[in-house]
């Protein structure tokens, strides 16, 4: 009879649980259309990698966006031995969600959070990061030792440091050297610059090489990162300034002139074009669609792109992809500073392991010893410390003729200006790249599509004051 | 004697009590998990509540809000487009395999199997068919453009995905497709339900099967479509998953024909922080489905509650 009872109260128990589990969903989902049933999990995008030995003293979880922590942690296990890291890697798209479920949960791990700039202002002010200017962490300490910059973009809207990262991701010009010796008669990077000194310009730049057959570059999307540090907000009201209007006008122009190639950025055929020549498509080509790209490829027409526009780390996409073109490419200076992504790595505020959390942030962003590691381990990635860029002054990259690219990127990272950053940026920015999509593409006039775009800010951002 | 009573008494009373202690579990995990949350979401609607930090109360702002965005009436208006044309094709669907299956005359063999292939649809996870569908209605070489244009009945390929007059009937169909299994299977309980001898009864006195259709078939399944109806229109009204995948995140694309509401609702409640205002929505929406069902509620059974008509 006690057994029976027993049973009957644990079955009870357990039902009552699978109950509630799927009651909270369940009323709704056994019936009718649509209801979220599993949005899926995506274990699958997550990675995680061990550093260390497995009956290490100190444990410390770090989540990351992209892959180089690992290594890092495995450096750093080198001379830590009685530290295991658990580095758990996690795709950009699904990073803030993972934490911001992480830490309104008030987890205690992961110890170390990282974001990339687009990222940071939410998770600064949503308190997720650690003040690193205070005891024992004293990140001002180190104010001199990197460009200046990172420590803006790692500071919170009071000024307060809460990041640091290891890398700087200024912007740049990629630019064939081949052709620009045949179009322009000169290959210098600084001459080339000079063809990209201003927008005007670079649309001229675009109808000479598209007399000689050439294209500026894959998609107007290629000037991205020179659009220019405009405020979007000021004082608490929407500021579209005479720059933000200039660079819509170059991209429609870039566009309907017909000086791109339609190359979407990511797509196979844009990293085709970093090794030579690509199919001619029109407009309305998709460059995803293998099946139109190939129907393009049978008619045989074909063009070369002569630029790309990309950030530091462009060096290393575009190593991987040139091909034969090696040695034939250079690196110039765009219309703007700008920049993209980048590492930033913090602390958690819940973590207990603070003190660990900063040795090893400290390890990987402050210690010349381990960038300059990361310089050859990374094969070329552009490091934010200053003592370690000056050393590498003088590297040739062969893959851009020999080119000093440290020295470059040094020179275009001390113009980057941060200060204008708002936390609305994203949402703004994405609303202005669609208003000017829909206007080039000649679905909207320009006026209608402003109209919507500033409706649609009205609508998510109601404290921002529109004027029309 | 009396010791007798007393002690059947208190055999009662222990049952009773057993039964509030059976029940207890599923009480208490359903308050925590169902109940908690439904009141913080009403209370956080009053508020500015930004995901973390305090919840300053700011009176009935959010609410003022919600019925004055333009978007958000255009999130109801869509929502409410792929629901109807959902629901039409659903529940049409449906009842229409119902009276086959149903049928005396013709006694069609493997109901059981039907069942199951109508209802594996729904078995998919969204995040595939959302795939799926995405490549078989891709605009120049998707599969469904190609047969209509190979049958000739279409001359050039539709853009069923990219423009804002298809998409959300598009989706209507594709949720249709998902789920009319499902009420299928409901419909056919209910059928089941019916005796057989009001159907051998017509028979006999000979109606015809339209005329057994709507004079005993349809009133006696008015319960069962009552229920499929509210649920239907609760799930339908609620859809995120599948618009979500399909046109790639919050904003509806194309030009924002695809946005439900709960779309609308996730953008604020999850891509800029705004939780207060993002209860709000969902509230409002919450009223909108209540007073919904309510109207269906009476549509079906008229002033008097129970009575089938």
């Amino acid at each position: 009879m006690k057994f029976k009872k027993v049973t009957a109260l644990a079955a009870a128990g357990v039902m009552a649980l699978s109950l509630a589990a799927c009651g909270s969903g369940g009323g709704k989902s056994s019936g009718g259309a649509g209801d979220s049933s599993d949005v899926a999990e995506s274990k699958s995008t997550e990675k995680t990698a061990v550093a260390g030995k497995k009956d290490a003293k100190e444990k410390l979880v770090v989540w990351t966006l992209a892959a180089d922590l690992n290594q890092f942690a495995d450096h750093y296990v080198e001379s830590h031995p009685d530290v295991q890291i658990e580095t758990v890697t996690i795709a950009p798209a699904d990073y803030p969600t993972k934490v911001q479920t992480a830490m309104r949960g008030k987890q205690k791990t992961p110890d170390i959070i990282v974001g990339e700039p687009q990222m940071l202002d939410e998770m600064y002010e949503a308190g997720y990061f650690e003040d690193l200017d205070q005891d024992p962490y004293n990140a001002q300490d180190y104010k001199d030792d990197i460009v200046d910059y990172v420590w803006d973009v790692g500071q919170d809207e009071d000024g307060v440091q809460r990041t640091i990262s290891y890398q700087i991701t200024p912007a740049g010009i990629f630019y064939r050297r081949d052709i620009a010796q045949e179009v322009f008669g000169t290959e210098d990077p600084d001459k080339i610059g000079e063809y990209f000194k201003d927008y005007d310009t670079i649309l001229q730049t675009g109808e000479t090489l598209k007399e000689k057959g050439y294209k500026i570059f894959a998609s107007d999307g290629e000037m991205n990162f020179f659009s220019g540090d405009s405020a979007w907000v000021v004082d608490g009201k929407l500021n579209v300034d005479q720059a933000r209007k200039d660079y819509m006008d170059l991209c429609i122009d870039l566009y309907q002139k017909d000086m791109t190639a339609y190359v979407d950025s990511w797509s196979t055929t844009w990293y085709q074009a970093m090794a030579g020549s690509v199919p001619v498509i029109d407009k309305d080509t998709s460059v995803w669609d293998e099946k139109e790209m190939k129907e393009a490829e049978k008619k045989g027409d074909t063009t070369e792109v002569f630029a790309f526009g990309l950030p530091s780390w462009g060096v290393l996409t575009m190593r991987d992809n040139v091909g034969d073109l090696s040695g034939k490419w250079g690196v110039a200076k765009g219309p703007n500073y700008g920049f993209s992504g980048g590492t930033f790595i913090g602390i958690s505020a819940l973590s207990e392991k603070k003190d660990l959390a900063w040795d090893f942030l400290k390890f990987c962003t402050l210690d010349p010893d381990t960038l300059d590691w990361w310089i050859d381990k990374s094969e070329g990635d552009v490091v934010s410390n200053l003592e370690v860029l000056e050393k590498h002054k003088d590297d040739e990259n062969p893959v851009y003729g020999n080119e000093k690219l440290y020295q470059f990127f040094l020179e275009q990272a001390e113009g980057i200006d941060y200060s204008k950053v708002t936390k609305y940026d994203k949402v703004i920015g994405d609303a202005w790249g669609e208003a000017i999509g829909k206007v080039k593409k000649g679905e909207k006039s320009k006026e209608d599509a402003m109209n919507d775009f500033y409706d649609e800010i009205e609508s998510t951002y109601p404290d921002i004051e529109v004027d029309r | 004697m009396a010791s007798d009573t007393t002690g059947k008494k208190k055999k009662k009373k222990n049952l009773n009590n057993m039964g509030y202690l059976f029940v207890a579990p599923f009480v208490i995990v359903f308050l925590i998990f169902n109940i908690y949350p439904v009141v913080r979401t009403f209370y956080l609607s009053f508020t500015d509540y930004k995901g973390f930090g305090e919840a300053v109360l700011s009176g009935g702002a959010n609410y003022a809000r919600v019925l004055q965005d333009k978007f958000f009436w255009r999130a109801l208006g869509n929502t409410a487009k792929i629901w109807g044309v959902n629901i039409v094709l659903q529940l049409g669907l449906a009842l229409l395999l119902t009276i086959v299956f149903s049928d005396i005359k013709y006694k069609i063999r493997g109901l059981t199997v039907f069942r199951a292939l109508y209802y594996l649809p729904n078995l998919i996870a969204a995040t595939s068919v959302a795939f799926l569908f995405k490549t078989l209605l891709d605009w120049r070489y998707g599969t469904i453009n190609q047969i209509m244009m190979s049958t000739g009945l279409m001359k050039s390929p539709v853009n069923w995905l990219g423009s804002p007059g298809t998409a959300p009937y598009v989706i209507s169909v594709i949720s249709a497709w998902m789920w009319f299994g499902n009420s299928f299977i409901m419909l056919m309980a209910g059928v089941q339900g019916i005796s057989r001898d009001y159907f051998e009864a017509a028979a006999i006195d000979g109606a015809g099967r339209f005329k057994v259709f709507t004079k005993i078939t349809m009133p006696l399944l008015k319960p069962i479509m009552l229920y499929v109806g509210i649920t239907s229109l609760i799930g339908g009204l609620q859809m995120f998953d599948l618009p979500f995948l399909i046109s790639g995140g919050t904003g509806g694309a194309p030009s924002g024909s695809t946005q439900t509401v709960v779309m609308y609702l996730y953008k604020f409640g999850f891509e800029t922080n705004q939780v207060g205002f993002a209860s709000a929505i969902a509230y409002v929406l919450f009223v909108i489905i209540l007073v919904l069902s309510i109207v269906q509620f009476k549509a079906m059974y008229g002033k008097n509650k129970g009575e089938v008509a």
